[in-house]
């Protein structure tokens, strides 16, 4: 009861007058610390590294946040509401592998190409919402604790992803697969006869192609729209209120009259979508389905979550907090292996930043809760 | 009157167990236990399954559900308590966990050839580990130096490379990476620029590479150490540009590895030779159960180096591996 009383007070705006100064200094840390922490990066890494602050580079770090920034974005709204999912990376190996199955066999059956690659991306969606369903119903119907459910269907994910595959990558993908996961929005020539062109690519060979930059490849242009969508949806609409709701307390939400059990299933299944979206773009930009596509992502994006201030506690957090958690760590891989560090440093220093992120959450957490306690005085 | 017929039906199972299976007993059971599903242990399968119908044998083959030594333990546990089999091919998933479960086994009699991976140091001569008959794979430190002097060719000998590696730890690719290494050092004009990690995860092989050729701009080549570290190594190096001017090597000529030789993505790949670890397994078993007993305790199987300019000639393509 103490607990759910503090995370409620943690919701409620404090009248900044009945904070000290140190406090206020607490509470303006754990709000920026993310996003000073990334620029201090940044500038590091400029510094002593050549070639980091490019567009280039930048385009590079934007590619590889995808898988871990969309697994991390159902994360994020299953752990704001008091839950986890750790069957996101297999489900994105089962997407992916469904994905690459059907237009393999698709086209082989001459299907036209364009037809097998939609058909073969919705199949692949399709197959990451059954299991999303499946750990929403199960959480909310039969009262499973969803550590257990989504663990479970990890397992099952994996399995069947494994059975379909055989174990194989899964190749034989038409062109157009392939241009889908690495072609790009934008495209930039520096120099003499070059410029800017858009949505098609240019001509270009030897040199040319060597400077050739691609300015948000569809694949983060994708990433882009559903966590735009996301953000909109946590943020400024009942949907995402009532998700804040459930992970302060769930009793008062029901209570409230919120649908708790309905929402919970639609949170589980928004988490497979997003997984089945990271397994899609996975078989398009590597030209090939894999059962553990998403094998290594499930760490970082639980960690992005942490990094980005959501508590594991529910009913705090913030979609912009797990994108700063993503491209820290997307940061650190990238700004050690261009200084030729090993990168194993990144994961000691990603592990600091996870528990520091949540030493400074707690500070938070406290301070509003004194605050709000002199309050009600 | 369940129970008596109950009774009678043990008894009768019972007399039945008893009774040895005739026309069976000049010929060896086997058992084959591989390390994981995946293409280079179901072709390896296919050489058991072809010498097994040579020889005309019977062979019980279980595949543990991943690379692990908790699920493969407790398959060769359930080969010695059938009690019918008297060989047991395996590829243990480690070099010294596997070392007891494995003797268990040969204490009940069974023997036991490993093929691709090895016990203790894979010396069954004066190493640690005797028990075994053979070890029969392919040396992974020459397949690192093949892979190195095949790129170094590539590259007139002169150059840079950078290795794209899977996991700490894992025996097979840390010895990839070695004799890669050690290749490169033969050449005075080649220069290693570094090794990462990628947890085989095309994805961070990717990511990796693209800060590599930042950092090192004039990359002459990178080394896949498997097929994932290939597949992100190649994709990085197609998105900078430099496809056909950065020379990919992937190891492992999986379906996937040769399409990807057809895109370009990479230059050279690797072969490994499964079929003939698998058929010559069975051969060995066959001759040590008709008394052979100068069996070589060691036997390397070799590799090809597939390029887009042989990949067609029938001679290098039947080492793709293909499972129909």
């Amino acid at each position: 009861m103490a607990v759910d009383s503090q995370r409620e007070a943690a919701l409620q705006p404090v009248a900044p007058k009945r904070l000290t100064g140190m406090q206020q200094f607490v509470l303006t840390v754990s709000r920026v610390w993310g996003w000073v922490f990334l620029f201090l990066l940044i500038v590091f890494f400029s510094i002593t590294g050549t070639g980091f602050l490019s567009l280039r580079n930048s385009q590079n770090i934007l590619v590889a946040i995808v898988p871990v920034l969309l697994l991390g974005l159902g994360q994020t709204f299953i752990i704001i509401a008091g839950g986890i999912d750790l069957s996101v990376n297999y489900v994105m190996g089962l997407a992916s592998v469904v994905m690459a199955l059907v237009i393999r066999d698709l086209v082989a059956n001459g299907v036209d190409e364009t037809l097998a690659i939609l058909v073969g991306m919705a199949l692949g969606i399709v197959a990451a919402l059954i299991p999303g369903l499946l750990n929403g119903l199960i959480v909310a119907k039969l009262r499973v604790t969803p550590f257990i459910v989504t663990l479970g269907m990890a397992f099952v994910a994996r399995g069947v992803g494994y059975l379909l595959s055989d174990g194989n990558v899964v190749g034989g993908q038409p062109p157009g697969v392939r241009l889908f996961g690495n072609e790009a929005l934008l495209y930039y020539i520096p120099g003499d006869g070059g410029g800017l062109y858009f949505l098609q690519r240019p001509e270009a060979a030897g040199e040319q192609l060597r400077v050739l930059e691609r300015i948000f490849p569809w694949p983060v242009v994708v990433l882009a729209i559903v966590v735009g969508f996301g953000i909109f949806l946590l943020s400024k609409t009942q949907f995402g209120r009532h998700t804040y709701a459930i992970g302060g307390n769930r009793e008062a939400a029901s209570r409230a009259g919120i649908l708790v059990d309905r929402h919970t299933i639609l949170l589980f299944v928004m988490s497979g979508f997003t997984a089945g979206l990271a397994g899609v773009l996975h078989t398009a930009r590597f030209n090939g389905g894999s059962a553990i596509a998403g094998e290594a992502q499930l760490m970082p994006s639980i960690a992005a979550v942490i990094i980005g201030g959501v508590s594991m506690f529910g009913g705090v957090g913030t979609i912009w907090g797990t994108i700063i958690g993503a491209l820290i760590m997307a940061v650190l891989q990238t700004g050690l292996v261009m200084l030729g560090v090993e990168s194993f440093w990144q994961w000691i220093v990603v592990g600091i930043v996870v528990i520091v992120a949540v030493l400074i959450d707690q500070g938070r957490d406290l301070i509003k809760g004194r605050a709000e306690a002199q309050l009600s005085e | 009157m369940t129970k008596k017929l109950l009774a009678i039906l043990v008894v009768a199972l019972l007399a039945i167990s008893l009774v040895p299976a005739t026309g069976q007993e000049d010929k060896p059971k086997i058992g084959f236990l591989p390390g994981v599903v995946d293409p280079f242990y179901q072709v390896m399968e296919l050489g058991v399954n072809q010498a097994v119908a040579d020889f005309d044998l019977e062979v019980i083959t279980q595949y543990p559900p991943s690379w692990n030594v908790s699920e493969q333990t407790p398959i060769p546990d359930a080969y010695v308590a059938r009690g019918d089999l008297d060989y047991i091919i395996t590829a243990p998933v480690d070099k010294d966990q596997m070392i007891a479960p494995l003797q268990a086994a040969v204490d009940a009699g069974i023997k036991v050839i490993t093929v691709d991976t090895f016990l203790g140091d894979g010396d069954y001569i004066d190493g640690p580990v005797t028990f075994p008959l053979s070890y029969i794979g392919s040396d992974n430190v020459e397949g690192g130096r093949i892979a190195g002097r095949a790129l170094a060719d590539v590259l007139g000998g002169e150059g840079t490379v950078y290795v794209q590696n899977t996991n700490v730890g894992v025996s097979t690719t840390e010895q990839r990476g070695e004799g890669f290494i050690e290749a490169i050092s033969e050449f005075p004009g080649m220069e290693l620029v570094g090794m990462d990690y990628n947890l085989d995860d095309a994805n961070r092989a990717a990511e990796q590479t693209s800060a590599t050729l930042q950092r090192v701009p004039d990359l002459g080549g990178i080394f896949g150490v498997n097929v994932f570290s290939a597949q992100g190594a190649g994709n990085a190096v197609i998105a900078a540009g430099l496809g056909g001017t950065v020379q990919v090597v992937a190891f492992d000529a999986t379906q996937f590895a040769i399409e990807m030789l057809r895109n370009g993505d990479v230059t050279l790949v690797i072969a490994q030779k499964p079929f003939d670890m698998g058929y010559m397994a069975v051969e060995f078993a066959m001759a040590d159960w008709r008394g052979v007993t100068s069996l070589p305790r060691r036997v390397p199987t070799g590799y090809a180096v597939i390029t887009a300019e042989n990949v067609d000639d029938p001679e290098v393509a039947r080492f793709i591996y293909q499972v129909p």
